[in-house]
Formats: C-alpha cells, sequence, structure tokens
C-alpha cells in the first residue's frame, strides 16, 4: 500500500486560542537544531521503510511556513534521498496567510511543495479576533493571489465555523468570500473547544459559551450545499474538493495506509502498530543529537481497536464501510432514518449521518 | 457484687441537638474517674463514627458513674424526632431527666417534646441551663422561660458549662438529691425492660436493659415477651463504661445482657425480658411497640449486577437495626432492588450512608414517600410505592398518614410559619405564647409535607429560629392523585409520584422542567410528560441531537478518537433503556435527589 510521509514544524508566531496541537511561540532559537534533527531522524527512520513506495507528504504545523525555503527545501531533498517517494509525489505545505510572500511562495513551488494549504479560518474580522487569530481577510486574499501568481495549481483553504458571535449569515459570507477565491479544495471545521486552549480556559470558567451544537449542524448543512454548489465534492466529514483534487496525504489515514511521521510528537502507523514521537521539540532535539530514534509511546491494535478504527476512519469518507460487516438490525434503523445510505452493500452516513458519525459509530459496532 | 438499691440513680439528659448533652456526659465521666484523662476523647459515648460526625447520637447507650457513693446510671437518649419510640424506652428505664436547655439559644421543640414524654412517664427533671459561658448567654431570662414551663421557682434551675466543667458537680448533687431512688422486689419474677438492643458480629444480639424487678443472672435462661423466645444468656454486665461482667443485676440496676441471640428482631426495643419455665413473670411491662415504617423508599443498585450485594448487604443491617423493613421490588427503568422502610428521613439517611459506607454500594434512591391507604368497596390496600397507586378515579378514597407537629418560634416569624404550614396542607391546632417572644405553634401535617423540605424551609423562613418535633396522628382521607412521568410515551415507573390534587400540576411541571435538563439529547425528539391517569398535565421536549463531536481526525487524533468511542460506548452501557429512550443513571439520581437539610434535624 502506498504510504505518506508526515512532518511536524511545531514553530508559529503566536498561539492561536482554540489550537491544541504541538505549537509554540517563541521557541524560534530551536529552528536551526530542529531542523538537523529532522534530517537525522530522516535517516534514523528510513531503513525501517526499505521497499515501501510513498506517494504524499504533508507539512504540517504549528506553521511550516515560519521555516526559511531554503531549509525546507533541504528537508524535501533529504525526504527524496532517504524514502522512495514517488516522482509526482503529493507534496503539500500548510501557511499562515501572514508569513508567505511571493518570493517565498515561489521559491516553495519550485522546491517541490506542489500543494498549499492555507489556514484562512475566516472572513469576518470578529470571527478572527474571537478565534484569536492575528490575521485579517485582506491577508488570505493576497496570499491566495500571490500563491497564484507564483504558479500554484492545487491550493486548500481551512475554514472553522461555531466561534463565539459567529452567525449563520456570517458564516455564509465567509464560505461565499472561501469560494469567490477559487481554491481547489476547502476544509471546513466545526470549532471544538480543547480543554488545554485559551478557548478552553474561557469556556471553562464561563467567560466565554460553548459553541451552540444546533447552530454548527445549521453551519455544516450550510457549507455541504454552498460547496456542492460550487462543484465542490464532499469527500469527507470536513473536507470537499474539485474533482482530482482530494487530498491523497489525507487519505491515506483514513483508509488506513501507512505513514510515517517525522519531527515532535509526530504519530507512525504501519500493520496495526501505531507509535508516536516525544512531544518536547528540546527532548526531540536532544534524543536526536544522540542520534536515538526519538520515539515516546507505541500501541499495537488488537483485533477490535482495528476494527473500531476501520468503521469510524471509513464512515468519514465516501468510501464507507460493508453493511456485511454488522447484523442488518444494527444498520437498517440508520438506513431507514436516513443517517445512512446503502448502497449495493456499502454504508455511507448522509450529510446528516456525518453530523452524527459518533452515534453511528457506537450504535453500529454497539 | 450490687449496689444498695436506695443508693442508686437512673436518669437521662434531655437536650436538642447542639445543646451540649455529649459533652455533658464527657464531663460527668471525668469528674467521676470513670473515664481517666489519657482515654477521654470528645463525645466519649458516641460509638459509631456516623455517630460522632453528625454530631447526633442514634443508639441509646448506658454507662455506670460511681459519685460519692452512689452508683448514678446515666441512660443516653437518640436526639432525633425519627426515634421518639427509643426515646421513650430510654425515658422508661430511668427514674429522673435533666433538662438541658442552651442559655443563648432556648428552649427548642425536641427537648420539648421529650420533656412532656418525660414527665408523662412520671420522671423527676432536673431542669439545667448549659453554655452559660457563652457571651451570647441569657440565663436569667432563659431561667425565667423554664421556670415558666416547669411551673417551678427559678432558682431551682442549675447553670452549667459543659465546656469548661463549671456547676457540673452541683448538677450531679442535684440528680442524688431531687431523683428518687429506684424500687423493686429482687425475689419477684424477673422483668427487665430491654430499652436498646445491639448486634456484635462475635457476640451476637446485646441489650442494654433496666431491671425492674427480680434478679438477671448472669447465665439466666430467659424469654423475651413479645417474640417469645428463649434463650441461654451468655453475660451480664455494666459499661463502666466499657463492658464489664457481672454475676447478675438487680431491681433498678441498668447494664447489657449478651443474649445468645443472632437477630436484634428476637430481642426488640421495648420488649420486656423474663426467665423462661415457670418462674418467670406473667405480664411484661407496658408500653411496647413494633417499630413502623413512616417512610418508604426504593432502593436499587447503581450497577444493575449489584442486586444480590444489595440483598446480603440489607440482610447483615437488618441484624443490627430492628426497625429496618424491606421487600424486593422491580422498577422497568431500574431493575431490581427493594422498598426499604424507615422510621423517617434521617434513618433512611443513615441506613443508605452505611450501605454505600460499610457495603461499598452505589444505590440509586426514589424519592421518598409515605404509606397510603387505599379504599375501594370493602377492600383496603395498603400502598408503599407511588407506582403501585390505582390509577386516577379507580377507588373510592385514599388516606394518608399525618403527624402532629410542634413548632417553637420567635414571635416575629409566626406570620412565615402559618404560611408554611398553610401551604404545605396543615391545620393549626392551637398556639402558646411560651414567654412574650416565644411560641409553640401546634399543627396536624400529612407526613408527606414534611418529608420533603420542609424543615429546610422553616429554618430558611425563620433564619433558623424555629424548632420542629412531630408525632404520628393516624390517617385521615385526602385527595391524593398518583402524577406519572412519561418519557417518550413510556411510563417511569420511579418516578411516579402520589400528591395532593392542587399540587399535581406543579410536581408534573417541576419534574418533566428537570428532566429535560438531565436526559440527553437522542436521535429523536423526546417527549418528557407527565399525567394524571391518561390526562397530560405537563410536557416539555427534549430536542433531537443533530451533531456530535465532530473533531477533525488525522494521524496524531486516530488513537485519541477511538478511547474517547470506547468511553463513550462504555457510558452506554451503562445507561438505562426506558422503551427507546437512553437516560444516564446520573439523571436518575439528579431527578430523585430530594432537597438535601429535611434530614438534618
Amino acid at each position: 500500500m502506498n504510504a505518506g510521509i508526515y512532518v511536524h514544524i511545531p514553530f508559529c508566531l503566536t498561539r492561536c486560542g482554540y489550537c491544541d496541537f504541538n505549537a509554540y511561540a517563541g521557541l524560534d532559537g530551536l529552528k536551526p537544531s530542529y531542523l538537523e534533527a529532522l534530517l537525522s531522524e530522516a535517516d534514523l527512520a528510513a531503513p525501517a521503510w526499505d521497499g515501501q513506495s510513498f506517494v504524499s507528504v504533508f507539512l504540517g504545523g504549528g506553521t511550516p511556513t515560519t521555516v526559511a525555503p531554503a531549509d525546507l527545501r533541504a528537508l524535501l531533498t533529504r525526504l527524496r534521498d532517504r524514502f522512495e517517494l514517488d516522482d509526482r509525489a503529493e507534496v503539500t505545505i500548510e501557511a499562515n496567510p501572514d508569513t508567505v510572500t511571493d518570493a517565498s511562495l515561489t521559491a516553495l513551488l519550485d522546491a517541490g511543495y506542489s500543494r498549499i494549504s492555507l489556514g484562512a479560518q475566516s472572513f469576518d474580522t470578529s470571527v478572527l479576533a474571537a478565534l484569536e487569530r492575528i490575521h485579517q481577510p485582506d491577508s488570505v486574499r493576497a496570499a491566495v493571489a500571490a500563491a497564484r501568481r507564483a504558479g500554484y495549481r492545487n491550493l486548500s483553504l481551512d475554514l472553522i465555523y461555531g466561534a463565539r458571535g459567529e452567525t449563520l449569515e456570517s458564516w455564509r459570507r465567509t464560505l461565499d468570500e472561501a469560494l469567490a477565491l477559487a481554491p481547489d479544495h476547502v476544509s471546513a471545521y466545526a470549532l471544538t473547544i480543547e480543554p488545554a486552549t485559551s478557548l478552553g480556559r474561557k469556556v471553562a470558567s464561563g467567560e466565554s459559551p460553548a459553541p451552540d451544537p444546533d447552530l454548527q449542524a445549521d453551519m455544516f448543512m450550510a457549507a455541504c450545499e454552498a460547496l456542492a454548489e460550487a462543484g465542490y465534492r464532499h469527500y469527507e466529514i470536513s473536507n470537499w474538493a474539485r474533482p482530482g483534487f482530494e487530498c491523497l496525504h489525507n487519505l491515506g489515514y483514513w483508509e488506513r495506509r501507512p505513514y510515517v511521521g517525522l519531527g515532535a510528537g509526530a504519530h507512525s502507523y504501519r500493520d496495526d502498530v501505531r507509535w508516536w514521537n516525544v512531544r518536547p521539540p528540546e527532548t526531540y532535539i536532544e534524543m536526536l543529537a544522540r542520534r536515538q530514534l526519538p520515539i515516546g509511546g507505541s500501541e499495537s491494535l488488537e483485533p477490535s481497536d482495528a476494527y473500531l478504527e476501520e468503521v469510524f476512519l471509513k464512515l468519514r469518507i465516501l468510501e464507507g464501510v460493508p453493511s456485511s460487516w454488522f447484523d442488518a438490525e444494527r444498520y437498517e434503523r440508520y438506513v431507514q432514518s436516513g443517517l445512512l445510505t446503502d448502497d449495493l452493500g456499502t454504508l455511507v452516513p448522509t450529510e446528516r449521518g456525518m453530523l452524527l458519525l459518533n452515534e453511528l459509530v457506537l450504535g453500529l459496532t454497539g | 457484687m450490687t449496689t444498695d438499691i436506695s443508693l442508686i440513680r437512673n436518669f437521662c439528659i434531655v437536650a436538642h441537638i447542639d445543646h451540649g448533652k455529649s459533652t455533658l456526659a464527657d464531663r460527668m465521666l471525668e469528674l467521676t474517674h470513670t473515664v481517666d484523662q489519657r482515654t477521654m476523647r470528645a463525645q466519649y459515648l458516641d460509638r459509631m463514627d456516623l455517630e460522632r460526625e453528625r454530631g447526633i447520637t442514634i443508639k441509646a447507650q448506658a454507662v455506670r458513674l460511681f459519685h460519692e457513693g452512689y452508683e448514678l446510671n446515666l441512660i443516653d437518649t437518640p436526639g432525633h424526632v425519627d426515634f421518639t419510640y427509643e426515646v421513650s424506652r430510654s425515658l422508661a428505664a430511668c427514674e429522673g431527666a435533666i433538662l438541658l436547655v442552651d442559655a443563648a439559644q432556648g428552649l427548642e421543640a425536641q427537648t420539648l417534646a421529650n420533656y412532656h414524654l418525660a414527665r408523662d412517664a412520671g420522671l423527676t427533671i432536673v431542669p439545667a441551663l448549659n453554655k452559660i459561658d457563652l457571651p451570647a448567654a441569657e440565663p436569667d431570662k432563659r431561667a425565667d422561660e423554664l421556670a415558666h414551663l416547669l411551673d417551678t421557682d427559678p432558682d431551682r434551675i442549675l447553670r452549667v458549662s459543659a465546656k469548661t466543667g463549671e456547676g457540673v458537680p452541683e448538677l450531679l448533687k442535684a440528680v442524688i438529691d431531687r431523683v428518687d431512688p429506684p424500687t423493686g422486689d429482687p425475689d419477684a419474677p424477673l422483668q427487665a425492660l430491654i430499652f436498646d438492643s445491639a448486634f456484635d458480629t462475635y457476640r451476637g444480639v446485646i441489650t442494654y436493659v433496666r431491671v425492674k424487678q427480680g434478679t438477671l443472672s448472669s447465665n439466666a435462661r430467659i424469654r423475651m415477651f413479645a417474640t417469645r423466645i428463649t434463650s441461654e444468656a451468655e453475660e451480664a454486665g455494666v459499661m463502666a463504661p466499657e463492658a464489664t461482667p457481672v454475676d447478675s443485676l438487680g431491681p433498678g440496676e441498668v447494664g447489657y445482657l449478651v443474649t445468645g441471640l443472632k437477630d436484634v428482631h428476637q430481642a426488640k426495643v421495648g420488649d420486656t425480658i423474663t426467665l423462661a419455665g415457670k418462674s418467670g413473670a406473667s405480664e411484661p411491662l407496658p408500653g411496647y411497640l413494633e417499630p413502623k415504617p413512616m417512610v418508604w423508599s426504593g432502593l436499587f443498585p447503581a450497577e444493575g449486577g449489584d442486586y444480590s450485594e444489595l440483598r446480603e448487604a440489607l440482610d447483615k443491617l437488618k441484624l443490627s437495626d430492628s426497625a429496618l423493613v424491606y421487600e424486593p421490588e422491580t422498577s422497568q427503568a431500574l431493575g431490581f432492588g427493594f422498598r426499604v422502610g424507615f422510621l423517617g428521613l434521617l434513618h433512611m439517611d443513615i441506613v443508605r450512608e452505611r450501605l454505600e459506607r460499610e457495603f461499598g454500594l452505589e444505590l440509586i434512591a426514589t424519592a421518598p414517600n409515605v404509606e397510603f391507604h387505599v379504599f375501594k368497596g370493602d377492600t383496603e390496600t395498603v400502598v408503599h410505592n407511588p407506582a403501585e397507586m390505582p390509577p386516577g378515579g379507580d377507588y373510592d378514597r385514599v388516606e394518608e398518614p399525618v403527624v402532629y407537629a410542634t413548632i417553637i418560634t420567635p414571635a416575629e416569624y409566626l406570620g412565615a410559619i402559618f404560611e408554611l404550614c398553610q401551604a404545605r396542607r396543615g391545620e393549626m391546632v392551637d398556639m402558646e405564647y411560651l414567654t412574650p417572644e416565644r411560641v409553640e405553634v401546634h399543627y396536624v401535617l400529612p407526613l408527606a409535607e414534611i418529608v420533603f423540605d420542609f424543615f429546610d424551609q422553616l429554618k430558611s423562613k425563620t433564619r433558623g429560629f424555629a424548632s420542629l418535633d412531630y408525632e404520628p396522628y393516624g390517617f385521615q382521607e385526602s385527595k391524593l392523585v398518583r402524577v406519572d412521568v412519561l418519557l417518550h410515551g413510556e411510563p417511569v415507573d420511579a418516578f411516579s409520584s402520589v400528591v395532593h390534587r392542587d399540587k399535581a400540576y406543579q410536581y408534573g411541571k417541576q419534574m418533566t422542567e428537570r428532566l429535560k435538563e438531565l436526559i440527553p439529547r437522542q436521535l429523536f425528539d423526546v417527549a418528557v410528560q407527565a399525567s394524571i391517569g391518561s390526562k397530560v398535565i405537563a410536557r416539555e421536549t427534549v430536542k433531537a441531537k443533530r451533531k456530535d463531536v465532530l473533531a477533525k481526525c488525522y494521524g496524531g487524533d486516530i488513537t485519541r478518537k477511538r478511547k474517547l468511542l470506547e468511553t463513550q460506548k462504555k457510558g452506554k452501557e451503562r445507561m438505562r433503556r426506558v422503551g427507546r429512550v437512553d437516560v444516564p443513571q446520573e439523571a436518575f439520581i439528579a431527578a430523585l435527589r430530594v432537597d438535601e437539610g429535611a434530614k438534618k434535624r
């Protein structure tokens, strides 16, 4: 099976209010040694993946574009040296609109980063403020224009809905603004409040209200409608693409293909074993300086774990799961109530069903 | 060696909770060197942890003190309205009672009620004001109040500080001087009153007894009048204050008897012990009553599988709690459990706490209810469970228990009390000014109105100044109806309640509103209804859930997501199913929770 490479860049200009990823502002001093460590990890990790072909690379974070294009070029070159990476591999870089310029975008495309995913989040200034994002809607427009000028033919926008104060109308305007920029791919996420974040603390203390799940459901439906009308295909709960522009790398997670994760806190997976690197960038750097694989933990999936993952991951995408995996009584009620479709023995959630995916998974697997 | 009967004094202390009874007992133990300083601890006589923590005495205890040549038997009495009968049996073991009143707070309803019990039992009353060391104490005023009540001279009222020990020697002297010694013929047929009993894992049933006449020897072959059980006694003894065996207990003496029995139900409080065979007495002592539960509640294990553990725990508890009764009950919503009868709310609380603490059980308890008598034609049905009450109209009449309540309050709160009792369907009997500022009011109130938050309300409406006591007062006919609660059309038996017709709507509205908040949203709209028979009186809707967690799910999220699903799966397994509706047990517990406080008497 074709595998993917994930590289984690933990550096950010600032922390956003909703983000609980392994990301840090103010650690810029670590950048050179971190990049050095990434190159070492590629060296050390690659032998175990001998014979494995890779079809995608994804640089996520954090904010990968806080790293100089020359360093990112060196990194991709090292990955190509060490792993059997297909020449036509999909290579994605996540970018913050404020961290890209004409020059940097040109350099990145030239280095081989052929797909760019821009964190737009919203086109409503007050929603951006509620999310504690520092950029403005105009930066997104400018970044998209710059990317197109540089020659990007595969561009994705990330959006978040359901922040404090956002109305359905405002969300529809954000969708319209996003679509006006003609991205090739759109990810739209319902804001999830994580406890260990600035927003999480505000919600816990009552300073800020928790997102209204009914309003988020309406917003999800609005996204489905607007994006379908604009010709995008809804291929995963939170992802839409113009035909042929689905994110190959992310599909790998949902299709349970192998992936190797490089960088602090990155996860790897192969043959029902998952392992992950230590989270603190300093520890990660120290271990690699000693030529040690920076593994922080691992788990072997029991057949029941693997089954549960298979069900909930494949239900996220249009691939669906075979109905033969379940007793008819378990899924028929959902087909009848319009949460699942049974397409010649394959169960795929409807839009309403996607909203209730946890419920479906629990109901199906009992 | 038995003491000359003329040198014995048997007495108890009648006091309101917090007025210092246990502290006074501590000082007496010290003063008489019954307990040395080294082993002394606060509230020495309150044995059970539960008692010490709650600051109340559940089980009466008797302790023997020697003071200036006299044998003083201090019989501790329970201080709660649930245990009025036990109090009356303790009083029956005494010739005198110290009436102990807080010099700051004055007389309270509980004390007054027990004073009446003591006076009616013919006891000599030794009045005393406690806490005279407190800055807020008003001993002169309180002495006048007490003197008025007792129709005595204020000078006869002693003044003590149980905390500092001041006045305690004088109080003991007054007990010796004023209280009559017991009388009784040591050679007459044995009559010994059981005023308390306890269960010991190793020794079986231990009774606390007062010998009225005859002699109870350590190895006597004994017979219980009420239960007609005979047994070989194993040991007689006195509490001094630890158990100390003696050869025999003579007339007027107080002590314990290890009965050789294995179940407290065979040696009941209030029963009379005599000798087996021809030498036994022909008549028991007067006043024996079967313990009668006043309040009922369904107890269910939170985990269905714990039913047999709950049964075993109740069986064990019953060995030491003669007032505990229970019968198996099956609830559609809560599964297998028991309908348990209690003497009152405090008793209920103690039993529940002991089941949880001593037996490690997690319980769901239905709201407490009283017993109803349902009449149809010539038949009378006794109902302990609201779900067993016939639906609306299918009977001629219903009777509910009422109580005779005594409330003592500062006069300024009378209006608030009238209002409260009126709202609780009370009927005033009379009222009397104890002093120009303090009033004693009597009401007949349905017990069902008291078992909820009456006491809390009384306290909050009188800034804590009013006190309450009540005693059973028979049954009376009432316009009662059964209100059912339905989820998605399915009645939830655990939520059924019998309430007065005028309050049915309010109850229904309250329950549906509460459940609307507690029941998690399902995949469909859930109607939450309250009904009388087929008539819906309140309705709320739990709107269908449209979205659950939609978080993104990439490489690093998958493990976490799977674990979250597993946790949710376990949560779902713990849910109870009512028709098509999944209800977490937390929702049952929260919906059934009675406001705290009715028990903190």
